[in-house]
């Protein structure tokens, strides 16, 4: 299982949604960092390095990590049926639930894999305002930019790492569902558009409060609402595990 | 030389009973029934849209029918699990996918792996060379040309040494030299007891070591065709065609007389037919074996399904 699991990473990363998705992960932080509206748009002047992981995590999160955890998901099956090397590997006398589990499990560490790169260059990009100590906050932690006092490398570090965990498993409700589009349509591009319209909808869905504390879309900015987490996190992983074990199931007997 | 024959699916290697696949309400396949004998080779012929790459979806898994079944070795394909497919051998694309940024090596090691197969290397080694892909194996799979590639899907089906080998149009995209070696190759495996199934529009050059061919149309199989020795039929032109028909049918070592357009068609001994017809003092213009055209054959029952 191991070594399929090191080819399908080998495979994500050589995807070209992965490729620009981390590209842009790392590259757009320094944009935050020096837009010049920044002070505009969230009343913010930056005083610590510290503070643009979260600058890149709050505007990231808004819609192009959702997007491009969604294309990623929907591209990892979506490639190997347009190339045909599906029908390659089913056809081995190898469970169908081994191939695409091993899929899922590489779907939901790429979450992971983009959020480290964009923390990697928002510090990269918040290197010339200083990662030492610093009065005010991550933005991710009591008391948001503001922060409650001084607040030392290791205290910033372990905040952002926190948010940045949190906001990975915020994006996994988003792999499955992409990824269960992906065995439904086997199509890359139908996947995607699924998987978004589907969050946009659940989005809108608010206007029914009853609904609210069930939608996934209520927690996508759970990594800075400390008080959601007992009821958001089990939940997103309720989602997570539900859409993956329908996918698994479909594509059991799905025709390829 | 040629004759319908009823499917017999006792220690068949492949089998598929009355199949059928529907796509809404739109029939793709309907009542499909036959088997391949180890060591058989079966042609699937059929003009496009016929239901030939659907029938090898349905064949080795990759879809599963509305009804009926499918047997490897006597297992369910659909039900027994994949531990079924470890009969079989199979490309049903053409040209084979393979993931382009590996080599040809690293391809067919991964497919190895999910076979199961340990110490693969040698094996590997093998069949690169039986294919004459050994000078390309380590060069990405994006720089194969489409024979490569093609090739290399043979390599990868044959890989695990199957009892059951299923191919479409395993000749599609290959120069005459590369079509030439995978008949040879199909019709040896066949000799070794492995049954065979491909799907072609080459009947003529299939017809030299195909058993059966399977000729589909409109998502049925119209007829299966069982293709004799060659040699044993011959077809002779004299004066007078009836006449000559009809005295032959009394010749000892002369069977199954019949007579096609002005020539005579019979089995049987064409020395023992000669001198017979010589000694009743008939013209006889010339006397060769009578290839059964495969080609022609099916034309005309596709076009007169």
């Amino acid at each position: 299982m191991l070594r399929i699991l090191i080819w399908e990473l080998g495979k994500l990363v050589r995807l070209r949604s992965v490729q620009i998705g981390l590209l842009a992960a790392l590259v757009l932080p320094a944009l935050w960092a020096f837009a010049p509206g920044l002070r505009a748009q969230y009343g913010l002047e930056l005083v610590s390095g510290w503070q643009v992981p979260a600058l890149s995590l709050l505007t990231g999160m808004d819609f192009l990590f959702p997007f491009l955890t969604a294309m990623a998901a929907a591209e990892v099956l979506g490639s190997e049926v347009s190339m045909g090397t599906l029908k390659l590997v089913l056809l081995r006398p190898s469970p169908r639930s081994r191939l695409l589990g091993a899929k899922i499990v590489v779907v939901l560490a790429y979450p992971f894999i983009l959020l480290l790169v964009s923390l990697l260059g928002s510090l990269w990009a918040g290197l010339p305002f200083g990662l030492g100590s610093f009065f005010g906050g991550t933005g991710v932690g009591e008391g948001s930019f503001a922060g409650v006092g001084q607040l030392s490398p290791a205290e910033a570090l372990a905040e952002l790492l926190r948010a940045y965990l949190l906001a990975g498993v915020v994006l996994w409700p988003l792999s499955a569902l992409a990824i269960l589009y992906a065995v439904i349509f086997l199509s890359t591009t139908s996947a995607a558009l699924a998987a978004v319209s589907t969050l946009l909808l659940m989005r809108l869905l608010v206007a029914f409060p009853a609904l609210q504390p069930f939608l996934l879309t209520s927690y996508l900015d759970l990594y800075v609402r400390p008080e959601a987490v007992s009821w958001g996190l089990p939940l997103l992983i309720i989602y997570t595990v539900g859409f993956s074990l329908l996918a698994l199931l479909i594509f059991e007997r799905k025709d390829i | 030389m040629s004759e319908a024959v009823a499917a017999s699916t006792s220690g068949a290697a492949l089998e598929a009973q009355q199949l059928g696949k529907r796509y809404g309400r739109k029939p793709v396949l309907e009542n499909i029934t036959f088997a391949v004998q180890p060591g058989e080779v079966y042609a699937l012929a059929g003009p496009n849209g016929s239901g030939k790459t659907t029938l090898i979806r349905l064949l080795t898994g990759l879809a599963f029918p509305t009804s009926g079944v499918v047997r490897l070795l006597g297992q369910d394909i659909y039900n027994g699990g994949y531990a079924a497919r470890r009969a079989l051998g199979a490309v049903v694309e053409a040209p084979a996918a393979f993931y382009p940024h590996l080599t040809g090596r690293q391809n067919l090691e991964m497919v190895a792996y999910l076979t199961g197969m340990l110490n693969a290397g040698a094996r590997i080694r093998e069949v690169l060379a039986r294919l004459e892909l050994l000078a390309v194996a380590d060069q990405p799979v994006r720089t194969f040309s489409l024979g490569q590639r093609q090739r290399l899907g043979l390599a990868s089906a044959i890989l695990h040494e199957p009892q059951i080998l299923i191919l479409d149009e395993p000749t599609s995209g290959l120069d005459p030299q590369g079509i030439s070696k995978v008949h040879e190759i199909l019709a040896e495996l066949a000799w070794k007891g492995v049954a065979v199934l491909l799907s072609t529009h080459h009947l003529r050059e299939v017809s030299a070591y195909a058993d059966k061919v399977g000729i589909l149309g409109g998502g049925r199989l119209l007829e299966e065709v069982r293709l004799g020795a060659k040699g044993e039929t011959y077809r002779l032109r004299v004066d007078d065609a009836p006449r000559a028909a009809a005295f032959l049918k009394t010749v000892p070592g002369v069977q199954n007389v019949s007579l096609r357009d002005v020539n005579v068609i019979f089995e049987g001994s064409p020395n023992v037919a000669l001198a017979a017809l010589v000694r009743e003092n008939f013209q006889v213009q010339f006397l060769e074996p009578d290839y059964f055209d495969l080609y022609d054959y099916y034309r005309e029952r596709v076009k007169n399904a």
